[in-house]
């Protein structure tokens, strides 16, 4: 709605003069960007480790000046206020830096999926119109979206662990940039009403579908999250969750608002080894999706550790089983578990569970955050008593601007000033929220949310296919896979192992299917729609 | 067939969905090629055991035993010796 009404204007301030009560609420204290926050904390605690990495720890004060000199080389590069800048890096100092740099720069940061391939990766970076592309230098996909390059997008290229392939030529270099770069502190103003980032998720469509939020959404939502996660400067927090979702987006930005310093993990594929790093570095607060508890449990003898530092564990990602979070609480018995829900349309906080209250309220996700509403809507849009199921609705100041460049899609979702999230609950007479169900056919699977409808396009390109549909398995520790059902041509000679080949080759693991059934036809509506939830529940072995 | 074909050809089939022996040298790293993540890590730990008759302890799930085919081989070895 509010981008499909605004795109006519600049694409730098689209949302500046939009008339949004709802997204004026910002309190007369709150910083007007995350990154006045992270300059108050550096001011304040700049000898205080901000990053930890391995064995490298980055101080506020190095981060902060080296936010700094990129942000200036930035606007030296002639990057403008409002153009976009794109990250290909996985958690790390350069992340950070980038991210901030970018903000600071007036500019609008979009962080990439490190785990996608090329097309999907160049598909995201033309629909933003990204002018610089900021990549680790070893990622496998860096030579390509630096060649096919029609945009004349200038590539950056950060440190990196692994081997770098061939630099691409024009490539800049991250250490020679920042040491030629300006080091004083200034730059554009930000208004809280501008965009700053573009979070990419999964659209029914298959298409990219760009979250769009405003430095007024990030900082509204850290604050939100703030006011519940008790984290200061004393606090250690271990992040395994990429960066890039809006779930480990938060837990960042939570973290250098509250000062506190951050243990960045890439992998939980040797659980051992993130449990000796907490252990290590006194970790204090711990945040995952249910799979990653999961997991966890499943491989890991906590009480073989020593994880007294251990105060909070958070989770969101997809509501956990009330079982799972019996055994986590049960694993570690000195921290809080805090159950919570959220959605990138929604900045990442929507509601939590009050850790007391986990056991009169089983099964809940909890209240709204700070500054947002909840409501429960019937099929009519209408408002429904306590205990009825319904789609769960979000208005406030946390509730992104909009897709980019997607009016249709934003009108679809925002209306009447609430975001509707496709998720079905319930509200209890207290306003604990219970989900129940989603009204989207989207798969949940760890923690990346996938669109059946990208990986059924995909299989479709394979010759031989009439026809396939995908849909979400239940599956015990990763919430669901995926699985898909293929129709193919009498006379094809198509199997599993060629399907999942192919969307190997095209798109991100955890998008591979698991199983691929072979079918002599789909269930489908009187339409000719496929009713993929029958997929799911009947096909399954 | 010796266990670092046998493991070379499990990865291959189950991660890269090929028979292609080229697509994957003996030393390649699977994190830094982004092949396994943590639930695939578990499926291998799982063949490993009831391919090989081993069990894999939890402080042996470390990327010096099993992060690449030879890795994985050379574990086994020193476990069925």
């Amino acid at each position: 709605m509010l981008l499909a009404r605004n795109e006519a204007r600049t694409e730098a301030g689209p949302f500046r003069d939009e008339p949004d009560a709802m997204n004026a609420t910002l309190p007369a204290d709150a910083p007007a960007s995350l990154v006045d926050a992270l300059r108050a904390v550096a001011t304040q605690h700049g000898q205080r480790p901000a990053l930890i990495q391995g064995p490298r720890r980055v101080s506020y004060a190095t981060l902060w000046s080296d936010i700094v000199r990129l942000a200036n080389a930035f606007v030296a590069l002639g990057i403008e206020p409002g153009e976009r800048i794109a990250l290909l890096l996985d958690n790390s100092p350069a992340y950070v830096t980038a991210w901030y740099a970018a903000l600071k720069a007036g500019a609008v940061v979009v962080p990439l999926n490190t785990a996608q391939r090329g097309r999907e990766l160049a598909r995201c970076l033309a629909h933003c119109g990204a002018r610089l592309l900021v990549a680790a230098a070893g990622h496998p996909e860096v030579a390509a979206l630096a060649g096919a390059n029609p945009q004349q997008r200038q590539v950056l290229l950060a440190p990196d662990a692994r081997p770098a392939p061939a630099v691409p030529a024009g490539a800049l270099a991250w250490d020679a940039l920042l040491a030629s770069a300006a080091t004083q502190d200034t730059g554009p103003v930000v208004s809280a009403a501008q965009p700053a980032a573009i979070l990419y998720t999964s659209g029914t469509t298959g298409a990219p579908r760009g979250v769009t939020l405003s430095h007024r959404n990030l900082v509204t939502n850290t604050r939100a999250i703030l006011a519940y996660l008790p984290l200061d400067e004393h606090d250690i927090g271990g992040c395994v969750l990429p960066f890039y979702y809006a779930y480990g987006n938060s837990v960042l930005h939570t973290h250098l608002t509250a000062g506190a310093a951050l243990v960045l993990e890439n992998s939980l594929t040797y659980p051992q080894l993130v449990l000796e790093t907490l252990v290590r570095e006194r970790v204090t607060g711990l945040f995952g999706v249910p799979s990653t508890f999961a997991l966890l449990l499943q491989r890991v003898d906590f009480a073989a550790y020593d994880l007294t530092a251990l105060r909070h564990v958070t989770q969101a990602g997809g509501a956990m089983p009330p079982a799972l979070a019996s055994r986590l609480a049960a694993a570690l018995p000195g921290a809080e578990i805090y159950l919570m829900y959220g959605q990138t349309e929604a900045t990442a906080r929507i509601t939590w569970l009050p850790p007391g209250r986990r056991a009169d309220k089983p099964g809940s996700v909890g209240i709204a955050v700070a500054g947002l509403e909840l409501q429960i809507r019937d099929e009519h849009d209408q408002p429904v008593p306590p205990g009825t199921p319904g789609e769960v609705c979000v208005r406030g100041d946390s509730v992104m601007l909009g897709y980019w460049h997607d009016g249709t899609a934003t009108a679809r979702v925002l209306r009447d000033g609430w975001l509707h999230t496709g998720d079905v609950g319930t509200l209890d007479a207290d306003g604990f929220l219970t989900l129940t169900g989603r009204r989207s056919d989207f798969i949940k699977t760890g923690a990346h949310r996938v669109s059946p409808v990208e990986i059924e396009q995909v299989i479709a390109e394979l010759p031989g296919v009439v026809e396939c549909a995908v849909a979400g398995v239940t599956d015990e520790t990763l919430g669901e896979t995926i699985k898909a059902f293929v129709v193919l041509a009498p006379d094809a000679t198509l199997d599993e192992r060629r399907v999942q080949a192919h969307c190997r080759a095209e798109l991100a693991t955890y998008k591979v299917p698991k199983a691929v059934a072979f079918v002599s036809e789909l269930p489908k509506t009187g339409s000719g729609k496929v009713r993929r939830f029958l997929l799911g529940v009947e096909r399954t072995p | 067939m010796v266990v670092d074909e046998q493991v070379q050809q499990y990865i291959l089939e189950n991660f890269l969905f090929s028979t292609d022996r080229s697509l994957l040298g003996p030393e390649d790293s699977f994190l830094e090629r982004g092949l396994i993540d943590s639930t695939g890590m578990l499926e291998v730990i799982l063949y490993l055991e009831e391919t090989f008759g081993i069990q894999v302890a939890d402080e042996e799930m470390i990327p010096a035993n099993l992060d690449s085919v030879r890795r994985i081989a050379e574990y086994v070895h020193r476990k069925l010796s």
